[in-house]
């Protein structure tokens, strides 16, 4: 039958967040269900085995995509990436992070994915997580013991790890406000436009003092490279650039292609922003 | 799980198994196959409906998230047994081969003419970059859209001088 799975699993829909959160803690093989476009591929290709599948999209208030002058902007973890790009404060104040949005997959998955779910997912080649690296965003996590924040800088922890435990979620991001109004740009290298995973992505901010890179498929996490003077030379940025990336050889192109594009892409964008 | 929908604003009510997708239940329980499964990962785009006025890829949306939901699918493009403004282009610009991509590319050509009712050949080709065509190729489909939105002249009509 068409678009069935190998494995079975639970489907539950709790409608309050403490639902949500008890049943994750409750579960050992659980695994969350916002957009489903990376977990649904993961489940019918085997990777994953979760016993049950907690969609959050019932729970309140978690597609919200607020703006506030003192507080920044908040993305709950059930808003979508075109959710993200429609909104005109991110358009407004944060266009990196539009850039990075428009260039996440497909018009029909932009629809579903969520922005949340394409950072927890922690794949290298993550679009979401360069802009977000260099906008010093912060993931806002829960569980029934209570609520901690992280940076995203320190939220990766490997090929798709993050310091999340099995009993937690990532509620919201919270983008600062301070990053607002910042130039920046994202350019990504892939063979076929909404068809492929990045074969390097690049974003660049200047924001006040600070020139900041964040870069994807080219370590095992996003990688975020600061501690640049915003008017530092782009010979000194790329420097930066690949002592901070270690790119692989893999079905897509050599390590070297990665290495040279990012450090092409940089350049232009340094250019682009300048 | 007992599952309660429309599509194509018609009433279903059906007991679908947790895992199994939106595509399975519009092809193996309502039958409505025009809705293809192509790649099953969200890349080909053949699965394409609406789902409560937003396209999807059908593969990637379980049965049971269609809880009370209005879905669209390529068989409620046609009405009174006359092909719709889209599908009648397609036809006029040899937009169909094997049709396989077919019903998901209106749906996508629909979505984007909804949003934006003169799409540039820019436009077009960011609102169907996820449907593959395999054999047509997408010329005669970006004509095809730039024709049904009133945007050919005799001049440039039939001759992809636009594209």
């Amino acid at each position: 039958m068409a678009g069935t799975f190998a494995g079975t699993f639970k489907y539950r829909a709790p409608a309050t967040r403490t639902e949500l959160l008890d049943l994750i803690a409750e579960h050992e093989a659980v695994r969350i269900l916002a957009g489903g476009t990376d977990l649904l591929v993961d489940i019918r290709n085997g990777v994953r085995h979760p016993e049950v599948v907690v969609d959050l999209k019932h729970v309140d208030g978690l597609r919200a995509v607020t703006w506030d002058p003192a507080a920044g902007l908040v993305i709950g973890a059930a808003a979508t990436i075109n959710d993200v790009l429609r909104s005109r404060d991110v358009r407004e104040h944060y266009p990196l992070l539009a850039a990075c949005a428009h260039d996440l997959a497909s018009y029909q998955i932009r629809n579903r994915a969520t922005v949340v779910g394409n950072v927890v997912n922690a794949s290298p080649c993550s679009d979401m997580a360069p802009g977000l690296l260099c906008l010093q965003a912060r993931a806002v996590i829960s569980s029934t013991r209570g609520e901690r924040e992280v940076a995203f800088r320190e939220f990766f922890t490997g090929v798709k790890r993050t310091v999340l435990e099995h009993d937690e979620v990532l509620e919201r991001i919270v983008v600062p406000a301070t990053s607002a109004g910042a130039r920046g740009g994202y350019r990504k290298l892939k063979r076929i436009k909404g068809h492929d995973l990045g074969i390097v992505g690049v974003a660049v901010l200047k924001h006040g003092n600070d020139l900041r890179l964040g870069v994807s498929s080219a370590a095992p996490t996003p990688v975020l490279i600061d501690g640049l003077p915003v008017d530092a030379p782009a010979d000194d940025a790329v420097a930066a650039l690949h002592a901070a990336i270690s790119p692989i050889s893999d079905v897509r192109c050599s390590a070297e292609y990665r290495a040279f594009m990012a450090e092409t892409y940089a350049r232009r964008l340094l250019e682009e922003v300048a | 799980m007992r599952v309660s929908l429309t599509v194509n604003g018609r009433a279903y009510e059906r007991e679908v198994a947790e895992h199994h997708t939106l595509l399975s239940l519009l092809r193996d329980e309502l039958g409505l196959t025009g809705t293809k499964e192509g790649c099953a990962a969200g890349e080909c785009g053949a699965c394409t409906v609406f789902l409560n006025g937003q396209t999807v890829n059908s593969c990637m949306v379980l049965a049971v998230e269609a809880e009370g939901a209005s879905v669209l699918t390529i068989e409620g493009e046609a009405t009174g047994g006359e092909l719709s403004p889209i599908q009648q282009a397609l036809a006029r610009h040899q937009a169909v081969q094997c049709g396989f991509c077919t019903g998901g590319m209106v749906m996508s050509i629909r979505e984007l003419l909804e949003r934006n009712p003169s799409p540039t050949v820019d436009d077009i080709k960011d609102g169907i970059e996820g449907n593959f065509c395999r054999c047509t190729g997408y010329q005669q489909i970006i004509e095809a859209v730039l024709d049904v939105s009133g945007q050919l002249t005799p001049e440039t009509k039939g001759e992809l001088k636009h594209v």
